[in-house]
């Protein structure tokens, strides 16, 4: 089901984007916008405001000011849970997993929406709901098989190793069916094995599921292997946007954040 | 106007009461995040205590029927020291209920549960040493202070004058306490962050014990002038107060200082404001206060909003 | 021995408050409510009851058709009291919570106890006995928690009772997986009331008085304690805490005016002993318990 944004405008887009708690102020004007199928960067140093930026976009926080555009429709002020119901869904940075149930569970909350019976069904446990059942259970191995969390499948999601428990993390936000993915710092306490397999995991990902990303790491040479496009932030300003060729030379970057990171990387 | 502000003194001194019980709670929570629910029955101690020191005897029921301490006290000193036992059964409510939990990093919850033992098992021992009839400290332990004394037209008793500037001053020390001392600023670094505090070289547990410490020696002396104040309604008499004291402490703000006076106070005027009529009502006026309060400010009034970190 | 089928029944009682308890516990909301809505259907089964002639007696519906009559009408208006207050008082969190819902109970406490079609401090009397003696309250009210312990065991398997339970590990993250939390919040306190209105209603018939005693702050955490006491993480452990610490009391009368300290030091040190109550999920796994396997198995390769 490939449903292109309507003509011309963009998947996400946040307006002049404002952001304040008590005197500090943690996102001054952000705009941009995400286009269909991209893989769009965040990135700054830590403080910048990345993760607010992520609250605010999945209904966790209220905005000061600014607007929120999802398929040009505002989303701002709306629940989490209405959000994520449109199409959007998260990881978190400290990763928060239901840590005593098991791995498939874990998936199949996120198939939640999906699995709608009528409750007396499911009390009887009728023959259509058990099926139902079974199909459900059969998706979210399937999730867990892709993200090669299978063997795991019973083992409580607080058991897992801390790369396992971020993979889990994507295969319960993949449940939720999104069209746009936020990846907070996936990469974060991956070894260096791990953080090489992600950038392939993500490009897989965004072809199988059709899916448009937005990613928050710190990890530079990774987002400049991965993202289509960059936006950095820092004080809560975004101070460049573009390819990551074009972000890579603008002095505003180097100057704040980039310049020692890069030549290393290159 | 002279009903007035009769009803004005009445509500004021009932309320520092509340606010005296509300601190109680306020500390330990602060500290540990949990309510302590064996404090109502160190409350109820306070006030025995107090009534055994001023030389009262104990009745015909119980183990310790007919006991009366060979001295008498005069009514200061008897609170003082009713406060400091109040403080040591406080301190031992701790070391049962709460630092096994604590030493296991257990559920906040469970604490809850082992403090309501703590509760009933005082409460109980009580009724089994002194029975379960009801005492009163007589007005005559104020000694040559006069019973009331008239102020603008209201008669104004003289331990609802003491209950209220005790309260105040409480409520001044405490909170000097609090701001300017050591191991106030130790306690209130433990509130912020225990394992910051920890590693600053501040022992968490001494300073959980002198919360509770405190607190039992606010609900200790508490106890006392509300049993001047009123009577002692047998061991049960501190659950009600004890109850209400929950209610003010919710409506004031968890864990705030101004709060638990704030809430007391405004408690306390509401109820003495319920007309003679309806007071059969008067007890569901702090519930109704604290329902409205949560549905229009979740934390109470002046409870600081806490931020979760995604 | 004084584990007579009075006791049985009051115990069985002790159990339907314990799962009342849970159920919004399961979903991580801390509500102390039970009380409440068990003196709601206590008092809606003695005043329909004591003042409709139709309904007791000899009266034509007597016994067990009045008996359901009472029983779907204190469903009715403890359900509708919960959802009326259930949404904004659901907003708030841990121990907000947990004293908004004493304070609740306290009001109501104070209502009954002061208006006058309830009783006043008296209270209602001479509530008619649809049954002769207390071995039929005993089938009733064993009939009842079957039925409730039935319905717990398969919510536990099903969406809704895994969405109450991620709801308990983390809300937050719930809401961001797209589940409405709000609504998952009021069914389980919905479920609550229900719960505790019906065994109002049987404990007002089986005590054939009923007072405002018998909803108060005690209960409050008595009930919590059934909970706390047994588990709070399969529907066994407060029916199980239900149970044995209904009984304890009478259990201990040998003990003499000790029985209520000795209460006292049970309550005290089971959450230190058993932090997370007696039964727990990997115990009835350990066990071969039947009822509760992993909620979903891997499909067969």
């Amino acid at each position: 089901m490939n449903q292109a944004p309507l003509s011309g405008s963009p998947l996400l887009e946040l307006q002049a984007l404002n952001c304040r708690f008590g005197g500090l102020r943690a996102l001054d004007r952000v705009s941009l916008a995400v286009k269909s199928g991209e893989i769009f960067g965040l990135i700054g140093p830590n403080g910048a405001g990345k993760t607010t930026l992520f609250n605010l976009i999945s209904g966790l926080t209220a905005a000061s000011g600014g607007r929120i555009l999802w398929r040009g429709q505002p989303i701002s002020g709306l629940r989490p849970d209405r959000i994520a119901r449109l199409g959007l869904a998260r990881t978190f940075q400290n990763l928060r997993l239901f840590a005593s149930m098991s791995a498939l569970e874990n998936v199949l909350v996120g198939l939640h929406g999906r699995g709608r019976t009528p409750l007396v069904a499911g009390l009887l446990g009728t023959a259509a709901f058990r099926r139902r059942q079974r199909e459900l259970e059969a998706q979210a191995f399937n999730l867990l098989e892709l993200l090669e969390l299978a063997p795991l499948a019973q083992q409580s999601a607080g058991s897992l190793s801390y790369g396992n428990q971020r993979r889990l993390e994507i295969a319960r936000a993949l449940a939720t069916g999104p069209r746009l993915l936020l990846l907070d710092e996936p990469a974060a306490g991956l070894n260096p094995a791990e953080k090489s397999e992600l950038s392939a995991l993500i490009r897989l990902l965004r072809q199988r599921f059709d899916l448009t990303v937005l990613i928050i790491e710190h990890h530079v040479p990774l987002m400049m292997d991965l993202c289509d496009r960059l936006a950095v932030l820092n004080f809560g300003e975004r101070i460049a946007l573009g390819t990551p060729e074009l972000v890579r030379r603008d002095p505003a970057v180097i100057e704040a954040y980039l310049g020692g990171a890069v030549e290393e990387a290159s | 106007m002279d009903h007035l502000l009769q009803l004005l003194v009445n509500g004021l001194s009932s309320g520092a009461v509340y606010a005296l019980f509300a601190l109680g709670y306020t500390l330990v929570f602060s500290v540990l995040g949990v309510i302590n629910f064996a404090h109502g029955a160190v409350f109820t101690l306070g006030a025995y205590f107090t009534y055994l020191l001023i030389g009262g005897a104990v009745g015909a029921n119980g183990l310790l029927a007919g006991l009366q301490l060979p001295f008498t006290l005069p009514f200061p000193l008897a609170l003082l020291l009713a406060g400091v036992g109040a403080a040591a059964v406080s301190l031992l409510v701790e070391a049962a209920a709460f630092r096994p939990l604590r030493r296991r990093g257990a559920d906040p919850l469970l604490a809850l549960i082992s403090s309501l033992g703590a509760g009933v098992i005082l409460v109980n021992l009580l009724q089994l040493l002194v029975g379960a009839e009801s005492y009163a400290i007589p007005t005559s332990a104020l000694g040559t202070l006069p019973a009331a004394v008239s102020l603008g037209g209201a008669q104004v008793r003289t331990v609802q004058l003491l209950l209220m500037a005790i309260a105040a001053l409480v409520v001044v020390v405490l909170t000097l306490w609090l701001e300017r001392s050591r191991g106030g600023k130790a306690l209130q670094a433990v509130a912020e962050d225990p394992t910051t505090a920890r590693l600053l070289g501040i022992n968490s547990d001494r300073m959980v014990q002198l919360a509770f410490g405190v607190s039992g020696f606010l609900a200790g002396v508490a106890g006392g002038l509300v049993g001047l104040s009123v009577s002692i309604a047998g061991p049960y008499f501190g659950i009600g107060y004890g109850l209400k004291g929950l209610g003010v402490l919710v409506l004031g703000g968890l864990g705030s200082v101004p709060g638990a006076v704030l809430g007391g106070l405004i408690v306390g005027l509401a109820e003495a404001l319920v007309p003679a009529d309806y007071s059969g009502f008067k007890d569901a006026v702090a519930y109704a206060f604290l329902f409205a309060v949560l549905l229009l400010r979740p934390r109470g009034l002046l409870g600081r909003p806490t931020i979760t970190k995604v | 021995m004084p584990l007579d089928a009075s006791l049985l029944v009051q115990m069985l009682l002790g159990a339907l408050l314990g799962l009342s308890v849970y159920l919004p516990l399961r979903a991580g909301q801390l509500s102390l409510a039970t009380p409440g809505f068990y003196a709601i259907g206590g008092y809606t089964a003695a005043l329909l009851s004591t003042r409709f002639p139709a309904l007791a007696g000899d009266g034509a519906l007597y016994p067990l058709p009045s008996l359901l009559l009472e029983l779907v009408l204190a469903a009715l208006i403890a359900g509708a009291l919960a959802l009326a207050i259930g949404g904004p008082v659901l907003k708030l969190k841990g121990i907000y919570l947990a004293i908004a819902t004493i304070a609740l109970v306290e009001i109501l406490r104070v209502l009954n106890l002061n208006l006058g079609f309830t009783g006043g401090a008296t209270g209602l009397f001479a509530i008619p006995q649809p049954f002769e003696g207390p071995v039929g309250y005993l089938l009733l009210s064993l009939a009842v928690l079957a039925l409730v312990c039935w319905l717990c065991a398969r919510l536990e398997r099903l969406r809704l009772g895994r969405a109450m339970e991620a709801i308990r590990e983390d809300e937050l993250a719930a809401a961001c997986m797209g589940l409405d939390t709000a609504r998952v919040k009021l069914l389980s306190f919905l479920f609550s009331a229900l719960v505790a209105a019906v065994a109002g209603v049987i404990s007002a018939h089986f005590l054939n008085t009923w007072n405002a005693r018998q909803g108060s702050f005690d209960a409050s955490i008595t009930t919590l304690a059934f909970v706390v006491f047994g588990g709070s993480r399969t529907w066994l452990g407060p029916v199980v805490g239900g149970l044995a610490l209904t009984a304890l009391p009478e259990l201990l009368r040998p003990v003499g005016d000790l029985r209520l300290v000795v209460y006292g030091l049970v309550i005290l040190l089971g959450p230190i002993l058993f932090p997370q109550g007696l039964i727990t999920p990997e115990l009835l796994r350990r066990l071969r318990w039947p009822f509760r396997q992993t909620s979903a198995e891997a499909p067969a390769p």
